[in-house]
């Protein structure tokens, strides 16, 4: 290329032209769109509010919720959920409540301001001005009387919400940052986010009861004691996030961050039952009217039910697509369903008799938010190679032209297709029409014109081989352009089964929160997992080495003992093999470490066939390499060890390579011995939740990964290893 | 009267039922040059090999510098002998050899290294005087792969010449070459016999053989049939055998 740009720039036709503007355009509106968006700028593309907070009217006809962008919806259950929004809040609105008659709203911003609603008008009656903001919860008693709130500076601040006045604050105290809950009749209230959780007299302020964890049958010890001592730990060993008085008042549930609900006596300060099921925290708890039942929200995406007496696990809701922020029973007309919402935007009204969603109001029509970070992503991503693609299309690179439009084939279906997808495969029996964001399918349409322009015949031109070179460099260069195209297109198609592979998947209804979650857990085991099949490749290559000189060895006894060897482990099963070292030794009180046991019976087993690879890399060896060694001087080690060994080795790599990636994957059957390795621990997490499937997926694309990467070495030692061979 | 620096007495070798070597006996005189022609499956190279014990000789004795192996003997018994018998008889084959993965510096110190123990930095230096002298330096790091067949041979010279050897053993080392190669590797042959040392050819080269060789040994069904200076042998044969090789080959 020594002809300066501009001239360049002047060969190309008006269409190449044109497109190449179109391409600079999208990758500047992308990065500049992705730019602002990572520095939290203005523009946001089609995402939701999250909901914090949501009420029924005691009627049931109406819900009201509390979303992130500072509004509060009033829903009219019985005039087909017709919404309202009522704005004044200019801070997210985290809580909202009524009053007994139903005709009076509160709302509750995280600024700390509180605003009174007359239902009926949708007017704003009362606004109290927020103070010691940001606000994190409220409650109101079910009589209307009292208005709890707490913000992160650990005051709970009372109000009369009737006068519209504050009535007290309290603290600001230590670990009381995160939830509040008062009782029915206002009297007392309750606040923690500490392990513990304190009660007070809203008359007076004093501290009635602290509510702390302690050790069953045991003396005062800490949880670590506790725990020592094997004794049982009642209370909580995570900080609290929710509060709910029982209507009655006797009790009072909470739940933590630790996954657990435990029901107190707030009078005696004793734990009553506790209840486990959340993998996450317990982000919302309801009772019903007559305390037999409780609703349980958390950060896994889940609602649970709970029976009281007994604190037994009832029911569980699946659906939720982030966490569930609040949850309340059901509407007027339907007794047997139950309401709830959460960060998603959703609001989902579910049948308690078979858990299904009859009903899904979202907070604004688009698709979740989630998606909107994915779009930022791509946006990004997109940007930058559309740089590199906009490069190679100027500069008339053989890659240029196929690299922007397979980028651009494939945005959309990232952008599009996926969240599409995941719109589509949520259950459509809720008869929610779900609408596409309509700037998302403006992209879509623009990269299509995109991709249209540069599939067009005058655009659509291959590689010109730059003037002045001759006509070998010029079919050395064409040569390469069709190798760089057809690598292009394998990587789309690669790309593309992945993503359809990864659709497929969805349909089966995973749940990717879960995936998440556990995701870090699982892949704690792939250190074992990779220090396992290592050990036992190095095992396996020695006595590989031995095996094979034995079974070269004209000595009987070298030449009988591995060819026995070989013969008896090839001949039984590995997993028979497993179970003898674990499960056999023992007998002959050689007990091993599970990991050892593992280790051993893997490098024995794969000896054994490297063994016969390790002879025919050896037998491969010349007769002249002996000759020559041997004219040298060489005595038997020397040679082998000097002249014939690295020879075989760079004979055997390939099927090594391929030994090894097997052996790589064989190490999952050490999970038989309760080695805590990858695919046990998915193992273990899939059958505790039921959810075998989607910790098996993250374990199986951990091996897969890990050959990837290995082949990848693989090729490259090869190529260093033949580099005595090039030409 | 120097002593000669090999001595063959009575060797014999047998493969199966097959007499190959017939007891032959041979002294060669230190910087003398013998080189070996004949028919083929005449045992030239057989013998070569038996000299430094890559052929097992089945009976007979072989002295290389006041060194002795008695092939009557357990070879066995005498394996410390042999290999120190090899370090004085460095040995150049047909098919080079070289260790295809070691570089051409590689291959040369492999042997001072690993088996004289030398240490690696006196290794090269000497491999470099050795390499330049066979006009190869620039070629110390190329892998053999890339080294044309003459390139090669004289890599292995210069391998078996890193053992400084009292004796060197060629085993028709020009065969296996293009014939526009052939002449770079009796070269560096040439300068080597003029630089004293005693060599035993094996060879069809004639014109290496009259030039360079002080004695030439036609060797047939097992026995010398002839052994004279290369002057007389090649004019002037005495024997039937040798007319009918030199008629058969000129």
């Amino acid at each position: 290329m020594n002809s300066p740009d501009s001239s360049i720039a002047q060969s190309h036709p008006k269409e190449v032209r044109l497109l190449l503007i179109l391409v600079a355009i999208t990758i500047g509106l992308s990065l500049l769109y992705a730019v602002q968006d990572f520095a939290g700028g203005p523009v946001r593309l089609a995402v939701v509010s999250e909901i914090y907070d949501l009420v029924l009217s005691p009627d049931g006809s109406l819900v009201a919720a509390g979303a992130q962008d500072g509004t509060v919806r009033l829903y009219d259950v019985q005039r087909d959920w017709a919404v309202q929004a009522l704005t004044g809040h200019s801070a997210p609105v985290i809580g909202v409540a009524m009053n007994p008659d139903g005709s009076t709203l509160i709302s509750v911003g995280r600024d700390g301001e509180v605003r009174t609603w007359d239902v009926a008008s949708g007017q704003v009656q009362q606004v109290i001005d927020g103070e010691g903001g940001p606000v994190t919860g409220a409650s109101l008693a079910a009589d209307g009387s009292v208005l709890a709130t707490v913000s992160q500076d650990g005051t709970v601040r009372l109000f009369n919400v009737v006068e519209g006045v504050p009535l007290r604050s309290i603290g600001p105290n230590e670990n009381t940052k995160l939830t509040v809950a008062l009782n029915s009749d206002g009297t007392l209230v309750a606040a923690g986010d500490g392990v513990n959780i304190q009660i007070w007299d809203t008359h007076t302020g004093d501290l009635v009861q602290t509510l702390e964890g302690y050790c069953e049958d045991g003396p005062a010890m800490t949880l670590d004691a506790c725990d020592e001592a094997e004794g049982d730990w009642l209370g909580h060993e995570k900080e609290v996030t929710a509060l709910a008085f029982s209507p009655a008042g006797d009790l009072l549930a909470s739940g933590s961050a630790d996954t657990t609900i435990v029901f107190w006596y707030p009078e005696t300060g004793e734990v009553r039952w506790d209840s486990g099921g959340h993998w996450s925290a317990v982000t919302a708890l309801a009772f019903n009217s007559d305390g037999s039942v409780v609703l349980s929200g958390g950060a896994d995406n889940k609602i649970r039910s709970w029976r009281l007496p007994g604190g037994k696990g009832t029911a569980t809701y699946e659906g939720h697509l982030s966490a569930v922020n609040s949850v309340a029973f059901g509407v007027a007309q339907q007794p047997d369903t139950i309401l709830s919402a959460g960060d998603d935007g959703t609001i989902r009204l579910w049948e308690t008799a078979n858990q299904k969603v009859t009903h899904l109001e979202w907070s604004r029509q688009g698709l979740q938010s989630t998606w909107g970070r994915t779009l930022r992503n791509w946006m990004l991503i997109s940007g930058l190679l559309g740089l590199v693609g906009l490069w190679g299309l100027w500069k008339v690179q053989p890659w240029g032209h196929l690299f922007t439009l397979a980028l651009y084939v494939l945005g959309p279906v990232i952008v599009l297709g996926l969240s599409l997808l995941e719109t589509l495969t949520y259950p459509l029996s809720t008869g929610v029409q779900l609408q596409i964001a309509w700037p998302l399918l403006a992209l879509a349409v623009w990269y299509a014109v995109v991709v249209v322009a540069l599939m067009r015949e005058p655009v659509a031109v291959f590689y010109q081989a730059p003037p002045g070179l001759s006509l070998s460099e010029k079919l050395i260069a064409s040569q390469r352009a069709i190798k760089t195209r057809a690598g292009i297109f394998t990587t789309a198609v690669w790309f593309l089964v992945l993503v359809a592979l990864y659709s497929v998947l969805r349909r089966f209804n995973l749940d990717v929160a879960f995936m998440g979650h556990f995701f870090s857990f699982i892949m704690q085991g792939s250190g074992i997992t990779v220090v396992v099949s290592a050990a036992s490749i190095v095992l396996a290559v020695v006595l590989a080495l031995l095996g094979a000189l034995g079974r070269l060895s004209k000595n009987p006894v070298a030449n009988g003992v591995s060819g026995f060897y070989i013969s008896l482990i090839r001949g039984t099963p590995l997993l028979v093999q497993i179970y003898i070292w674990y499960l056999g030794l023992p007998r002959v009180n050689i007990v091993l470490q599970p990991m050892t046991a593992g280790i051993l019976a893997l490098g024995v087993n794969y000896g054994a066939y490297m063994t016969e690879i390790f002879r025919a890399g050896i037998q491969a060896i010349g007769k002249g390499q002996y000759e020559a060694a041997e004219a040298l001087g060489m005595s038997r080690a020397q040679l082998y060890r000097r002249i014939v060994l690295p020879q075989a080795f760079r004979i055997v790599i390939p099927p090594i390579g391929n030994q090894f990636i097997a052996m790589m994957k064989d190490s999952s059957l050490v999970s038989l011995m309760t080695v805590w390795e990858l695919s046990f621990r998915a193992q273990k997490v899939g059958r505790q939740y039921f959810r075998s499937l989607e910790t098996f997926i993250i374990a199986a694309a951990f091996y897969w990964i890990l050959t990837v990467i290995f082949q990848l070495l693989q090729g490259k030692l090869e190529e260093y290893m033949a580099r005595s061979e090039r030409r | 009267m120097p002593e000669p620096i090999i001595k063959v007495r009575n060797l014999h070798k047998y493969f199966g039922p097959l007499h190959v070597i017939r007891g032959v006996d041979l002294d060669v005189m230190p910087g003398e040059v013998v080189v070996v022609i004949g028919p083929s499956g005449g045992g030239k190279s057989t013998f070569l090999r038996c000299l430094n014990f890559m052929e097992a000789p089945s009976a007979g004795t072989v002295e290389v510098d006041e060194l002795e192996i008695n092939a009557g003997e357990s070879l066995r018994g005498q394996r410390k002998q042999i290999r120190e018998l090899r370090q004085k008889a460095g040995m150049v084959f047909q098919a080079f050899n070289l260790f295809p993965h070691m570089t051409t510096l590689g291959n040369i110190i492999e042997g001072p290294v690993t088996v004289k123990g030398m240490s690696k930095e006196q290794a090269i230096v000497k491999a470099e005087e050795l390499l330049s002298w066979v006009g190869l330096l620039e070629k110390r790091d190329e892998f053999p792969s890339r080294l044309s067949g003459g390139q090669q041979q004289r890599v292995a010279i210069a391998r078996a010449l890193s053992m400084e050897p009292k004796i060197m053993l060629f085993d028709e080392p020009t065969s296996a070459l293009d014939p526009e190669l052939i002449s770079e590797v009796t070269d560096v042959m040439e300068r080597l016999a003029d630089q004293g040392m005693t060599m035993v050819v094996v060879t069809h080269e004639l014109h290496f053989a009259r030039d360079v060789a002080d004695r030439v040994i036609l060797m047939a069904d097992g026995v010398w049939a002839e052994i004279a200076p290369p002057g007389e042998l090649f004019t002037n044969p005495k024997e039937e055998r040798t007319r009918q090789f030199l008629a058969h080959i000129l």
